[in-house]
């Protein structure tokens, strides 16, 4: 294995760097990164914002999309999404949103769940390397 | 008479100016292959060329890492045609806070230090530089942060393993006539075993 040579290469000062990296590493795994909880569900379809709720009342509701209709949730904190017309359901295999700044969609039923804390700048479209 | 001593040194000059351009054009080679290959994601990448900077922080010193870090960047860039990109912005923003970590740490305990510890501090220097670049420049949403931990734990494992490559490479040109100047300086905290430190 590669760990041997690694380890009889190196000096002491190396060891403790690589202490003190990979308890960077393993710290930076429990940063509050994360964003904080999201206020409000606001739901757009074909770009245009149809439904908007508070995320802490529990509900469930549905949107009209080009395909059908698609059935959501709110419930504990979080929105699913919990049926929808699509072929491949990707949507439903989503999961559940809490945070702020998530997104959920069902690109086939143009159907976009947005979490909005606080207004969120994005400057670019897209990317392209 | 001190002409023997000024011919040495000046053979000296020019042998680590022909060095420093192999690990330059070397360094722009990795970069360009690396930028080739496939990865998992946007700016996975194992950072390879790192190895040369390394090699020449070890050999020659700060300067010298500089040279490398700086020259791959600017020509790698040219090359592929990524010049002012997005992406260069992103590579130059890495290789900048990489290249301050590892000459810092190398001028703290230049002694003491190896080159697996430097290309360590190297890798993650590196990670969270190009972060910081994509929050400040392309992406301005706190989930980019998100990353971060993937990011430090994937350089942590590259850092390791371009320092080992680095330390082999050290060792392999040290046993060149034309290093035997430095290696009595080095040889003992690069970790290179005895009888390598006297060949032929």
């Amino acid at each position: 294995m590669v760990l041997g040579p690694l380890l009889e290469r190196m000096t002491g000062a190396d060891r403790m760097v690589a202490l003190l990296a990979g308890l960077v590493v393993v710290l930076s795994f429990f940063l509050p990164l994360q964003s904080g909880p999201g206020g409000r569900v606001v739901v757009s379809v074909e770009n245009r914002t149809v439904f908007t709720a508070p995320l802490d009342q529990p509900r469930d509701f549905s949107v009209e999309g080009p395909l059908g209709t698609t059935h959501m949730q709110i419930d504990a904190g979080e929105v699913r999404i919990t049926d929808s017309p699509c072929p491949q359901k990707i949507c439903l295999g989503l999961g559940a949103l809490g945070k702020k700044g998530g997104l959920l969609a069902c690109v086939p039923n143009r159907v976009v769940v947005n979490l909005a804390g606080e207004a969120v700048e994005t400057d670019y479209d897209l990317l392209s390397r | 008479m001190t002409s023997s001593v000024d011919k040495s040194l000046e053979l000296e000059q020019v042998r680590q100016r022909v060095f420093l351009a192999l690990f330059i054009a070397l360094a722009i080679a990795v970069h360009a292959i690396e930028f080739l290959l496939p990865s998992p994601l946007p700016w996975f990448r194992v950072g390879l060329a790192n190895i040369l900077t390394v090699t020449a922080l070890f050999l020659y010193g700060a300067q010298a890492a500089w040279t490398v870090t700086l020259t791959r960047i600017l020509v790698g860039a040219l090359l592929l045609g990524t010049l002012f990109s997005p992406g260069f912005f992103l590579s130059l923003s890495g290789g900048l806070l990489a290249t301050v970590l590892m000459t810092g740490l190398y001028g703290c305990l230049p002694t003491r230090i190896g080159p697996v510890g430097v290309s360590l501090v190297g890798a993650l220097g590196h990670a969270s530089g190009q972060l910081l670049m994509a929050w400040l420049l392309i992406i301005r949403h706190p989930s980019v942060w998100l990353m971060l931990p993937y990011f430090l734990l994937f350089s942590f494992i590259s850092g390791l393993l371009n320092g080992l490559a680095a330390s082999y490479l050290l060792e392999f040109l040290l046993k060149h006539p034309a290093f035997a100047q430095l290696k009595t300086a080095r040889a003992g905290r690069l970790r290179i075993k005895s009888h390598t430190r006297n060949p032929l």
